[in-house]
């Protein structure tokens, strides 16, 4: 686990190099949810989130900053303050961005331990509906014919 | 180990020990204290003074409670013991175990009593695939309590074990040294959590898996209450009054909460090794249950519409408007070494999620569900014109993007050789295979519906029934087997035929995407000796090159799928030959003593004269549970039509006089009586 940490410190040493507009996919993500300012999945539905994003290695680790999003039948809108909030999720800032940017599915990182959460697990089962798919997933698959098929169960 | 299992549950916890409560897993060994698809206890093992114990009873108290009547010594056939050894063990988060020694001498007697626990904390898939384990272990002792621990990288798993009696607690167990006075008894109070541990803070006290700590008590009477809750099954036929308790308290035990809705339950699909949140067994166990409760059904909407997919995910096939197929919470899942968080690969359970929004709207009249799904409902009927058509052709097929670990069929029979053409060749991907069609259907005229009275958009009603009346015209064109008279099983990759006659066509009828003139040829087949074995309708017909009585999907008896062919019989108005189906599951119902299995062998009912049993590790299983409820439907042919129910009975004349009381839905409560006239001997071929 020390190595991967290490990774993770290096990668955002970098990605503060860049410039602001590229190199930051957490203030990219959450500026795309107040960009339509209405998502179809959240209608009917209301809860607040907070995000604790940690610079350290761990969900824990700060000093963190902070986004709150507000969900109200549909319409989005997103602060950088800290405001009561349903439910908070605390991640270490190169696990979040592997979330925000598809690359680590939210559920499996829970599981895991990458991510910390408080509060109402029904807000942040509707909230990550709202997250990436992973980005070489094309949806696409090639048919398979039926020799191909029979190919496969053929004992070797 | 012993040959007799004993398990207890309460949701997706559970234990199996042998006779003697104990617990001696090995890697593949199917025994422990399982919770979240993980393994919490490989280990947990009684000695007295040293000595293992024997069983001299066990009581399945509950679902979730069991007792264990124990002697010391052990491989003897005369027990002459001085001592009694009583456990009971309640399931909770984790388990609760009284312990109590009864010395029966005139002195009092010095005891050594330990248990000995570890644990492997093996993933479920682990158990499964014998795989091989990837964290590190340790086990300490903290403040009296021994706490068992895995860790792998950031994953933590916890197993904490205390007492209310003070233990000596070394890595390995507890051990309490007593006196028993004489005639006199000992007891203690035994503590399992499963908990999610940090890896970051050393641990004081179990943070549990389940959130919040369980009270064990309160099970007894939500299980009563759930039973009192229940309409009355009153039947000349006194076997029917068995199986209705068995499928209610069995029903009872498959009921599980998701984490999001901890106070709302929805059916599992199966004991011990499904209980978890299944997009198909869940919607068709609520489906079936609906006469006698809307609990699980509404819960399963709910449940299924906030995992509905979103997103484009290979891995996970998963898609926009895509109902989930399983969820698991193991550490392979974790890792994303397997697609389970959730996987979508199921082609059906979408279609079916919108078939029962309509029925429980039908049945309860929750307009308000319907009005807070309407998006959901929307994303689905989106998913099967945008994504489900995978041919391009019109009809919804399947074909996995994981290759590696995502599942290769993605209908209900879901084994790999389970469709196939006559002469035995597997076809190609992508499969479009016939229930399909016929649940897309369904669900674009029943979405029509809830558009037209609910959602109150009449043009998307106009442009589903559109559709729908385009999807039957065409697939009654495509799918029709001419010279056989019944429709395929599948299209291929080329859209040709797949021509094995299976009881998928039984699904066409409860669909209603069967044409009224082919109705009576499909229903002859049916009814046919190639499938209708005596006892129920074969998976696949005998004549066929796979066709294996003990074939999974390939000449078994499924009761969920008759029960739904009973379904679809009534719906075409064939009453005798519903009844014939009713008769024959439910006879069979009643050779299991009122659990039906999963599935049983084909054979004829004239040659092996009892139902033979195929061997599978899950019971009860959520939809077998549910058949007989379904049939009961049936058989009195219930059907809510605005605020009435229509009964309309066409029962076997065995069942005599038959009385379904307190019935709920939008009627508040009704009573259906029926009584048996129909001669169905001669069909069942005794």
């Amino acid at each position: 686990m020390a190595d991967t940490c290490s990774d993770h410190n290096l990668a955002v040493s970098n990605v503060k190099n860049r410039s602001a507009a590229t190199a930051d996919p957490i203030s990219d993500y959450f500026a795309s949810l107040t960009e339509p300012g209405h998502i179809a999945t959240f209608e009917r539905e209301a809860a607040t989130l907070q995000f604790d994003v940690a610079d350290g290695p761990t969900p824990d680790s700060g000093p963190s900053e902070h986004w709150h999003v507000t969900i109200n039948d549909g319409d989005v809108s997103v602060t950088r303050q800290v405001l009561p909030a349903d439910a908070i999720v605390h991640g270490a800032r190169a696990d979040v961005e592997r979330i925000v940017t598809g690359r680590l599915n939210a559920q499996a990182a829970l599981l895991r331990g990458l991510l910390r959460t408080e509060g109402s697990m029904a807000a942040l089962m509707m909230f990550q509906r709202a997250l990436p798919g992973p980005p070489g997933s094309t949806g696409t698959v090639e048919p398979l014919t039926s020799e191909a098929v029979m190919a496969q169960r053929r004992p070797k | 180990m012993s040959d007799t299992l004993v398990q207890i549950l309460e949701g997706n916890t559970f234990v199996v020990s042998d006779a003697k409560g104990d617990i001696e897993a090995s890697s593949t060994d199917p025994t422990g204290l399982f919770s979240f698809d993980t393994r919490f206890l490989s280990r947990w093992v009684l000695t007295v003074n040293g000595q293992r114990l024997t069983a001299l009873s066990t009581d399945d108290l509950q679902y979730f409670q069991a007792r264990f009547f124990l002697v010391p010594g052990s491989g003897t056939v005369y027990v002459d013991s001085k001592l009694s050894v009583i456990r009971q063990r309640e399931v909770a988060d984790g388990f609760h175990e009284q312990l109590r020694v009864l010395n029966h001498e005139n002195d009092p007697v010095d005891l050594d009593i330990r248990i000995e626990a570890a644990s492997d904390f093996a993933d479920l898939f682990e158990v499964k695939d014998a795989l091989k384990k990837k964290g590190q272990y340790r086990n300490e002792v903290t403040g009296g309590s021994l706490v068992l621990r895995y860790q792998r990288e950031t994953y933590v798993r916890e197993t904490w074990i205390s007492s209310s009696d003070k233990a000596s607690a070394d890595e390995k167990g507890l051990t309490f040294h007593v006196t028993v006075p004489p005639h006199g008894e000992w007891a203690t109070d035994l503590d399992v959590v499963v908990a999610m541990g940090s890896p970051q803070r050393p641990a004081d006290k179990p943070v549990s898996v389940h959130g919040q700590r369980r009270v064990h008590r309160d099970m007894t009477r939500g299980l009563q209450k759930w039973l009192q809750r229940a309409p009355t099954v009153d039947c000349d036929w006194e076997p029917l009054e068995h199986i209705y308790r068995r499928c209610m308290t069995d029903l009872a035990a498959l009921r599980f909460s998701a984490l999001t809705m901890p106070d709302h339950a929805l059916p599992a699909a199966g004991l011990p090794w499904f209980m978890t949140i299944f997009g198909r067994d869940s919607i068709f166990t609520s489906l079936q249950a609906l006469p006698f409760t809307s609990e699980l059904a509404e819960t399963t909407l709910r449940a299924l519409a906030e995992r509905q997919g979103t997103r484009i995910d290979d891995f996970r096939d998963e898609d926009p408007g895509r109902i989930l197929h399983e969820m698991r919470y193991g550490e392979m899942t974790a890792f994303e070494e397997r697609p389970h968080s959730p996987y979508y690969g199921n082609a059906d359970a979408t279609m079916l999620w919108l078939v029962l929004l309509d029925e429980y709207e039908r049945w309860t009249g929750d307009n308000k569900l319907v009005r807070d799904l309407e998006h959901a409902a929307r994303a689905a009927l989106a998913w099967i014109d945008e994504y489900a058509d995978r041919q391009g052709n019109g009809y919804v097929s399947y074909q996995r993007r994981n290759a590696k670990t995502g599942l290769e069929n993605q209908c209900w029979k879901d084994s790999w050789d389970s469709i196939s053409y006559r002469n035995g060749d597997l076809p190609g991907f992508p499969r479009a295979t016939c229930e399909l069609q016929g649940y897309a259907y369904d669900a674009k005229m029943r979405a029509a519906r809830l558009a037209r009275q609910i959602w109150k958009d009449p043009a998307f009603a106009d442009q589903l029934e559109k559709e729908a009346a385009d999807l039957k015209r065409r697939f009654n064109r495509d799918f029709w087997i001419k010279d056989g008279e019944y429709f395929a099983v599948a299209l291929d990759a080329d859209g040709r035929q797949v021509d094995s006659l299976t009881s998928n066509i039984g699904h066409l009828l409860w669909s209603g995407i069967v044409d009224s003139s082919k109705a009576r040829a499909v229903v002859r087949h049916l009814m046919s000796p190639q499938m209708f074995s005596g006892w129920g309708v074969r998976t696949l017909a005998e004549g066929e090159a796979r066709y294996n009585p003990i074939g999974y999907h390939v000449g078994t008896v499924w009761p969920f799928d008759n029960s739904f062919i009973a379904w679809g019989l009534r719906r075409y108005g064939y009453k005798a030959e519903a009844a014939a189906i009713v008769a024959g599951i439910l006879e069979a119902a009643e050779v299991f003593d009122g659990r039906l299995p999963e599935a049983f062998g084909g054979y004829a009912r004239a040659l092996t004269r009892y139902p033979v049993q195929y061997p599978t590790a899950c019971s009860p299983q959520a939809w077998s549970t549910g058949a007989p409820l379904l049939l009961l439907r049936a058989g009195l042919g219930l059907e809510p039509n605005g605020d009435h129910l229509i009964v309309d009975p066409a029962l076997p004349k065995r069942i005599g006089n038959l009385e379904l009381l307190d019935l709920p839905g939008r009627w508040k409560r009704i009573d259906a009586f029926g009584r048996g006239r129909i001669d169905t001997d001669r069909m069942v071929r005794r």
